[in-house]
């Protein structure tokens, strides 16, 4: 099958080639977009940083997230941006552009062979700590070399909630030539949720007052929007007392994010919901269980952590306390569920499994308890997208999509799959095989390991991977020594 | 004064003498001069206090005292630590202060200034204490009763702190901005006097009763005071100072590139080495600008494992011009930079780099590469002597000469 569709391209590029040459030179038009009309000038010497960056994944098994599976199919993408998913695609490079040296052409193509892979969009974590910089301020502490982010990657996270904006794990990738490093992608978005505190009566109270008093500005707000068209002097409605946040969170623009876990909390919640009609997304939500039909029409949305161990409270009757089928019995009542495990950030000690790097694994725990296949991969991609307000940038491959991607050897949520490429922004910038963390455990077939951890002077303890197959080499002489010996015996 | 005559008539080689002139030959074994690479045999003629020829067997005219060192001895250039905080104490701000001079705080009495000059080092590059940007750095020979005895050359460079956060990269960013108010500012007041210039030319061609009272003479312009940052950054743009600025990971270098953006002026990096340093990720890119990299001699880890890794000389061979400091300021430290420094050229470090590291390198850093550093005509003579090769472990330094006069150990 797979073959076929190679030569099937093989041939079309043939012709695009035949068909090319027929045309005079300036008119070589790249046959990638057919919706972009840029005219192609016929500027010899384009900017490194202006040329048009395509990357294409072919061969996988691209489970887009958004619906469909497409077996054996390529994406591309354009500078960043997923430009086309499918097959037979025309790609720059791989049709008459491949007579022109790499280096003559107008773009840069970078190409990764997914044969046998699946190819997921890349992993949203909705809170982490440590990925990416240290401050509030992204965009200016980003440390795009950090160990933690590469394990992040590993993990095939591409995005994740930082404090309170939503922030991607951009490597710094070395390519040649070099490009500077892409600072304004960083932060997806500097506020994605407005916290409320609503667990305790004094929060309760103060919590509801802002929300009385902001839907009390609100429509009379509305009211002046219709009546200043008849009466021009009517005067703005005051906002004296009015919590913004508050309003923003009535308005739609900020989701409010409660921490809740238990029962009457949780109901305290749905019902302020309710009566002031917004979406709030519950963290912890333990006993959401128990009021998944309430949480449900209250439009609630929750984090959960599928681990999570508590008993009830032995002196109450009514049902309590962590139940494994937690995220199956909540999303049945219609609540979305995303997903975080115990650990939010990289841990390397401990009990392991628990940090932000076996979030897949977390996951699995509640596929579990009953939650499906599909709805578990939406809980660490749309959901916490959506909740984020970045839906519209990352959690599916679709076109016009961040190009974000992973491409795994096996089934995203079993636990014995491993990530091998990771793709931000259309960059590679994960490679297991290029990376010291997990490139001897099962490698690749056709790479061979090439980890260049440091330069040759260095004084090595035998470690490097080219050493151990020198290494390799001398054990099976000395076997064969021995196999010697024993002869003579 | 017999002598002085003979030697005047002796001389073709010295052609301005002066009157009394302090004349006096070396001859080593081997002369590292740095400029000029290594020479055998060497004679090297110092003229008050500056080294007026080296050469190969140069023929020394009678008269001038000639000192023989035998064969097996090395001459070199007196070490330049271009970096540091000796004798003085280590508190400062965190905020940006242009206008600060380590020169304010040069404390001649410092017990330890005898013992550097011992250890070889003939001139210091003191900076002022504190984050963000301390202030202008001050180049000192370590000998002298008062400050501008000791002083060789004020403003040195200019110290940046650069961290990934953005209240640093916004510090660069104002500096360069401050420095643009300025000139705006000075443009209006241009236009100003000129307005009152023009008035008083119209009032003065007018008789001394019909003048206006009101109307008087601007005088001369000129401009209004800078604020320290405005003239710092003005510096630095017009060239007349350069920075230098410290990161401390990779990440910082490639912040560094965002705040500095499209604006040009002349910099050179401090980078501490540290266990995990992981400025090996971007030592292309440093390379190919071809700054100077103020670094420790020592080796450190490749992160997360137990590997060597040879930072300064990975750097050096990318294309930066490295330069080399003491591990720290303690005085055994400073005694043993030459043996770190030994160490580092024992892992890969080309010898030559290792020599000029501590030497041209950081005396051009301090903007005094035409007057230290080498063992060039002209120079200064800081010069160290030894009888053995300086990188050898257990070799001392035989003598040391500051200025064309014998500081330590002797000479015969």
């Amino acid at each position: 099958m797979k073959p076929l569709t190679l030569n099937k391209t093989r041939f079309a590029a043939g012709a695009l080639a035949l068909f090319a040459l027929s045309l005079p030179a300036q008119a070589y038009l790249p046959f990638v977009d057919d919706d972009d009309d840029e005219e192609e000038e016929e500027s010899k010497e384009v900017p490194e940083e202006e040329k048009d960056q395509y990357l294409l994944v072919h061969n996988a098994d691209i489970h887009t997230g958004a619906g469909e599976v497409l077996r054996g199919a390529s994406l591309l993408s354009k500078n960043g941006k997923i430009a086309e998913i499918g097959y037979d695609l025309e790609v720059p490079g791989r049709d008459f552009f491949t007579e022109i040296p790499e280096e003559e052409r107008d773009f840069r193509l970078r190409t990764i062979d997914a044969q046998g892979m699946r190819v997921y969009p890349g992993i949203v974590v909705i809170s982490s700590s440590g990925l990416t910089g240290t401050g509030g301020d992204f965009r200016d502490s980003i440390n795009p070399f950090s160990q933690n982010m590469v394990l992040g990657l590993a993990a095939g996270i591409t995005t994740t909630g930082s404090g309170r904006a939503a922030v991607k794990l951009k490597r710094y990738v070395e390519q040649e030539p070099p490009l500077p490093y892409d600072f304004d992608g960083v932060v997806l978005s500097e506020s994605t949720y407005a916290s409320v505190s609503y667990t305790s009566s004094s929060a309760r109270r103060s919590a509801r007052e802002k929300f009385a008093r902001a839907a009390e500005y609100l429509r009379e707000y509305r009211a002046w929007q219709t009546l200043v068209k008849k009466d021009k002097e009517l005067k703005e409605p005051d906002k004296k007392g009015v919590d913004s946040t508050t309003l923003e969170i009535l308005q739609g623009a900020v989701f409010a994010r409660f921490r809740a876990s238990e029962r009457d909390d949780l109901l305290n919640i749905a019902m302020l919901a309710q009566e002031y009609n917004f979406r709030p997304i519950i963290e912890g939500c333990r006993e959401g269980w128990t009021v998944a039909d309430d949480l449900g029409r209250a439009g609630a949305m929750a984090i959960i952590t599928p681990r999570e161990r508590r008993d009830k409270d032995e002196r109450l009757v009514r049902e309590g306390g962590s139940s494994i089928e937690n995220a199956a019995i909540l999303s049945k009542a219609g609540v979305q569920v995303a997903v975080v495990p115990q650990s939010k950030g990289v841990s390397l000690d401990g009990i392991v499994g628990r940090d932000i790097m076996h979030l897949p694994v977390e996951v699995g725990f509640a596929i579990r308890g009953g939650l499906s296949d599909d709805l578990a991969m939406a809980s660490i991609t749309t959901v916490p997208a959506r909740m984020m307000g970045i839906g519209h940038r990352v959690g599916t491959l679709e076109i016009g999509k961040d190009a974000d991607l992973i491409v795994t050897d096996g089934d995203l949520l079993h636990y014995q799959t491993f990530v091998q490429y990771t793709v931000i922004d259309g960059q590679l910038v994960y490679d297991k095989q290029q990376e010291l963390y997990f490139s001897h455990i099962r490698p690749r077939a056709e790479a061979e390991p090439k980890v260049e951890l440091a330069p040759e002077e260095v004084l090595d303890a035998g470690e490097n991977p080219d050493e151990d197959g020198d290494e390799g080499e001398e054990h099976t002489d000395g076997d064969d020594d021995e196999g010697g010996e024993g002869d003579d015996d | 004064m017999i002598l002085n005559t003979l030697l005047m008539a002796a001389s073709p080689l010295l052609a301005p003498v002066p009157a009394v002139p302090d004349v006096m030959a070396v001859k080593v074994g081997r002369a590292e001069t740095v400029s000029d690479g290594s020479i055998p045999n060497a004679v090297i003629l110092i003229e008050d206090g500056k080294i007026s020829v080296v050469g190969e067997d140069l023929p020394i005219d009678s008269g001038i005292p000639v000192i023989d060192l035998g064969p097996d001895s090395i001459a070199m250039p007196g070490l330049v630590n271009c970096y540091s905080r000796q004798g003085l104490d280590s508190r400062g701000p965190n905020d940006s202060r242009p206008g600060t001079r380590a020169s304010d705080e040069v404390y001649p009495a410092y017990r330890d200034y005898v013992e550097l000059l011992e250890a070889g080092i003939t001139t210091l590059g003191l900076y002022p204490a504190g984050n963000g940007i301390p202030g202008r750095a001050v180049a000192i020979r370590p000998q002298g009763d008062t400050a501008d005895e000791m002083i060789v050359a004020d403003d040195a460079y200019l110290k940046i702190l650069l961290r990934s956060n953005s209240g640093s990269k916004k510090m660069i960013r104002d500096g360069f901005k401050e420095a643009d108010e300025y000139k705006e500012e000075v443009v209006k007041a241009k236009e100003k006097w000129e307005k009152a210039k023009e008035k008083w030319d119209k009032e003065k061609k007018k008789k001394e009763e019909d003048r206006d009272k009101k109307v008087s003479d601007p005088g001369p312009f000129t401009p209004p005071e800078p604020k320290p940052e405005a003239k710092a950054f003005q510096e630095l743009r017009d060239g007349e100072l350069k920075a230098l600025i410290s990161i401390s990971t990779a990440a910082d270098y490639l912040h560094l590139v965002d705040a500095v953006g499209e604006e040009e002026f002349e910099w050179d990096l401090r980078i501490p080495v540290n266990r995990n340093l992981d400025i090996f990720h971007v030592k292309r890119q440093i390379g190919e600008l071809g700054v100077r990299v103020v670094m420790e001699p020592t080796t450190s880890l490749h992160p997360n494992t137990r590997r060597l890794r040879n930072l300064p000389a990975e750097l050096s061979e990318s294309g930066a011009k490295l330069v080399l400091v003491p591990r720290s300021d303690s005085l055994s430290n400073q005694q043993g930079w030459r043996r770190d420094t030994a160490e580092l050229v024992w892992a890969g470090l080309d010898r030559e780099t290792a020599i000029r590291a501590m030497t041209l390198e950081p005396a051009e850093l301090l903007g005094l590469g035409d007057r230290l550093g080498s063992l060039s005509a002209g120079k200064d003579a800081n010069i160290l002597f030894f009888t053995a090769d300086p990188f050898e472990p257990g070799t001392k330094i035989h003598a040391v000469m500051l200025e064309g006069k014998v500081v330590h150990g002797e000479i015969r």
